[in-house]
């Protein structure tokens, strides 16, 4: 009996990983302007508390998350990622969130041990 | 056990020689650069033949005065797993490459 629940239990799930990062967003800069003394702090604030709340889900993954922030001024800028795994149940998450100040990316992937 | 330093030399042969320190940003080449580099940076790893998954991104960014902060956390096996970074530039833009490296476990 216990096959059939197996899913939900071992399977990185993108968007409850995609709401963890959301949220996480939201309380380090939402409704803040890009400040240069404040951006290390925020991506700091960012990546941790992402993290913690993805190790909270208690999967049996390690978890990779990265932040980019960028203040907005007409700049161009492009990302690319790349991965070798096992796709049957590894994955990855990415949100790009905004305001009217500046860009934030952030990709939260998860590999299965 | 990860060896940084034999991580780290494969991606910046690959960046210079990808990007030319001639060649100015590009807003039209600029996906297919970042898609060359992620990849050819993957296949050379692979090639090592170690047991590991990897992880390869890159951020190419027009230089033009606007501040950009990149951070990275990684809830892993501190003694088996790691990451390197490199950094690099010419005259019209900026390319960070992080390549994370997980043991796999066989």
């Amino acid at each position: 009996m216990d096959e059939f629940q197996s899913g939900e239990e071992t399977s990185f799930v993108v968007e409850e990983v995609s709401n963890i990062i959301k949220e996480a967003i939201e309380s380090a800069i939402g409704g803040n302007a890009y400040q240069h003394s404040k951006v290390n702090q925020w991506t700091t604030s960012v990546v941790e508390q992402t993290l913690s709340q993805l190790t909270k889900l208690g999967k049996p993954f390690k978890y990779i998350v990265t932040c980019v922030i960028m203040q907005k001024n007409g700049a161009g800028l492009h990302t690319a990622s790349s991965c070798f795994w096992d796709n049957t149940c590894d994955g990855n998450c990415t949100v790009r969130w905004e305001n009217k100040t500046m860009y934030c990316i952030v990709s939260a992937f998860g590999l299965a041990i | 056990m990860v060896n940084n330093p034999t991580l780290c030399s494969p991606e910046a042969h690959q960046l210079s020689k990808e990007s030319d320190y001639k060649v100015d940003y590009n807003h039209n080449k600029v996906n297919q650069w970042t898609a060359t580099i992620v990849e050819q940076s993957l296949t050379h790893l692979v090639k090592l033949g170690k047991t590991y998954k990897y992880i390869v991104t890159c951020a190419v960014m027009q230089k033009s005065g606007a501040g950009l902060h990149t951070a990275s956390s990684c809830f892993w096996d501190t003694t088996t797993d790691g990451t390197c970074t490199v950094r690099w530039e010419n005259r019209t833009m900026n390319c960070i490459v992080n390549v994370f490296a997980i043991a796999v476990v066989l």
